[in-house]
């Protein structure tokens, strides 16, 4: 078999799309996978403008794409990650993905014919397989970052990332001259409550306390466990009347809510503290404990109160 | 008939090639440069034909020293070879006095070919 | 970790080549941008591992990378990592020629540090008498841990990094980039054959 026999034998048993075009944007010559993927003879097809057989390639960016082929006479790629095909082929693989189409990765080289003339040679590769796993690898690592974010029981923040949140917050807050307050809450009598009805009781209230709780704050608010039965949420952008007004809607929910566990029905209250950003915090721990202490003055001042913390006069 | 010759680039390579392409009675007498001060100071203190000059150079690019030169109303007949061979840099330099523009790497035969049409050989 | 000893002629010989290849890569694509590029004597360093994932990560949310392997004759291959900070990154689609909206800010990146890479590597392999063939430009995810997990899963072992710092200025827009060179030893050594062989034409 003469070299020619065995090189059109070869791209025609290729797995991968060849399309030759010239510098008008004719079909030249195309392959057998071309052939059976498009779904049209070749007659058809061979000595037309590829945008009349592919009316769904965006014209003007393909232009441009392939006119830095022929300018720089460099190769030039396009890959499924940046636009998922860019032939309408529909797939083939034995799995359910989101496209009917195959994920692409092209590549178009410069090449010389006989002639002299310059052409563009597009190689169409499927890369389908690895379109579907690597998307559902991604699925997968967020889903995993998210668990690692999440308390299991009260699905609100845990502790870990909402520290991470008010690092952030608080730097934001003093590059930005923003306010920032911090609301903490502890539920009171929770170890007398657990030895009542039990931790599943236990756990209940706190499920059901952190679910009524999310319902009244803002989209911006972080809200997150901070401890067994200790909670915390950051307020961006707040100054002190508006975190009290929270913080009392807060205790004042938590005061009503019924929660119905083994046909009884429990009542608890909490003690809350609140403080917001002063020129004295340094660092986002500073806010914390400023309203920890506001949050022990409220437990000394006899639960189920609000307590603020003050701002350090200056003497 | 003997031409004194001054090769300035701070490539020691780019240099020689410079050497290798020119005609014997040139090359044996050429005085070198590594920079455009070097270059600028020797043409100050003598006669210089030929100067062959580099663009990308430090402490006194190729466009400085042309500058230079013009503002000192110093004429040597000077050649440009350079790798920045962008049709604006090439308008530039032979707008400020050069008389060619010779694109990196240099051949024999288009160097020899420019001496010829301006009289050194 | 090798190093690539060169003497001082060696040195300059490389410096050169690498001036020709950046000369003429900036006149091609200031051609294609139909725009003036100024260019600057590309400085050419050797780093080590460690300085280079240092300087990797010390950039922060600003910096895009864009690796591409890149494969010639004569054993000579490696990868190319076009570390690039974009400041005005909505006008590199105006740059490239392309409507703004017509291609996403990842796509602007990849296909400018593509053009860099392969014109310049073009034009360096053709000095020495070379032919590059390229694998597609990939954008490095964008966090630190992401890069070093890409150093780390090299296909092959580089030894040698050849930082050669680019600096383009195109008329009314600037950025700068750093295209790091990585370059496994077998390639090292016939690097080195190269530059002896064209030295020896002195």
């Amino acid at each position: 078999m003469s070299p020619n026999n065995i090189c059109t034998n070869i791209t025609n048993k290729l797995n991968t799309g060849i399309l030759i075009i010239d510098n008008q944007y004719n079909i030249v010559l195309w392959n057998q996978y071309l052939e059976i993927h498009a779904n049209k003879k070749p007659e058809s097809v061979i000595g037309k403008n590829i945008f009349e057989i592919f009316g769904e390639l965006p014209e003007r960016w393909f232009k441009r794409k392939v006119e830095s082929v022929f300018q720089l006479k460099t190769q030039s790629f396009c890959s499924w990650e940046q636009r998922h095909h860019l032939f309408e082929l529909p797939h083939t693989r034995p799995i359910t993905t989101n496209s009917h189409f195959m994920a692409q990765n092209c590549t178009f080289l410069p090449i010389e014919t006989d002639d002299g003339k310059e052409h563009v040679c597009i190689l169409i590769e499927d890369v389908t397989d690895v379109c579907h796993y690597q998307t559902m690898l991604k699925k997968t690592l967020e889903d995993l970052a998210q668990a690692n974010r999440i308390d299991g029981l009260t699905q609100i923040f845990n502790r870990k990332h909402w520290e991470e949140c008010l690092e952030k917050e608080f730097s934001r807050a003093r590059r930005y001259q923003h306010g920032l307050a911090l609301i903490m809450f502890d539920l009171d009598h929770f170890k007398l409550l657990n030895d009542t009805y039990g931790h599943l009781g236990g756990d209940l209230v706190l499920i059901e306390t952190a679910k009524t709780i999310t319902k009244l704050l803002r989209l911006g608010d972080l809200f997150g466990r901070y401890g067994g039965e200790e909670f915390a949420i950051i307020l961006p952008n707040t100054d002190k009347i508006g975190a009290l007004d929270v913080a009392e809607r807060i205790r004042l929910a938590i005061s009503k809510n019924v929660i119905n566990f083994q046909d009884r029905d429990i009542q608890v209250t909490a003690s809350v503290g609140v403080a917001v950003i002063n020129e004295n915090d340094s660092r986002y721990e500073d806010l914390i404990s400023n309203t920890d202490l506001a949050l022990y003055d409220a437990k000394g001042s006899g639960r189920n109160i609000v307590c603020v913390a003050e701002e350090l006069l200056e003497i | 008939m003997s031409f004194s010759v001054l090769v300035c680039d701070d490539s020691n390579m780019a240099r020689k090639q410079v050497l290798r392409s020119l005609p014997e009675q040139l090359s044996s007498t050429a005085q070198l440069a590594t920079n455009g001060q070097e270059a600028v100071d020797l043409l100050r203190s003598q006669d210089i034909d030929i100067l062959f000059l580099d663009l990308t150079m430090p402490v006194l690019d190729g466009l400085g020293v042309l500058q230079t030169l013009k503002d000192e109303n110093i004429t040597p007949a000077i050649f440009v070879i350079s790798a920045d061979v962008q049709p604006e840099m090439q308008n530039k330099v032979l707008e400020l006095g050069a008389k060619a523009f010779l694109r990196k790497p240099v051949q024999l035969d288009v160097l020899n070919n420019n001496l010829q049409n301006h009289g050194f050989i | 970790m090798s190093d690539l000893n060169l003497n001082e002629d060696q040195q300059d010989c490389l410096q050169e080549i690498i001036n020709v290849a950046m000369g003429q890569a900036s006149d091609q694509l200031a051609r294609f941008l139909d725009t003036f590029v100024y260019l600057k004597v590309p400085s050419i360093e050797q780093v080590s591992t460690i300085s280079l994932i240092d300087t990797l990560n010390s950039s922060e949310n600003s910096a895009a990378v864009v690796s591409q392997g890149f494969f010639g004759y004569e054993g000579i291959r490696g990868e190319a990592l076009l570390m690039y900070k974009p400041k005005d990154s909505h006008r590199l689609a105006d740059l490239l020629g392309y409507e703004p909206d017509e291609l996403s800010v990842d796509e602007q990146i990849i296909d400018l540090s593509s053009i860099l890479t392969t014109t310049f590597l073009n034009v360096f392999a053709k000095q020495i008498d070379n032919q590059m063939s390229y694998s597609a430009p990939r954008l490095l995810a964008g966090s630190q841990s992401a890069i070093s997990d890409h150093l780390a899963q090299q296909s092959f072992s580089w030894d040698l990094a050849l930082k050669v710092k680019i600096t383009y200025q195109v008329t009314d827009y600037s950025f700068n980039c750093d295209m790091v060179l990585l370059i496994p030893e077998s390639a090292i050594n016939n690097i080195k054959a190269v530059i002896d062989r064209i030295l020896e034409e002195f």
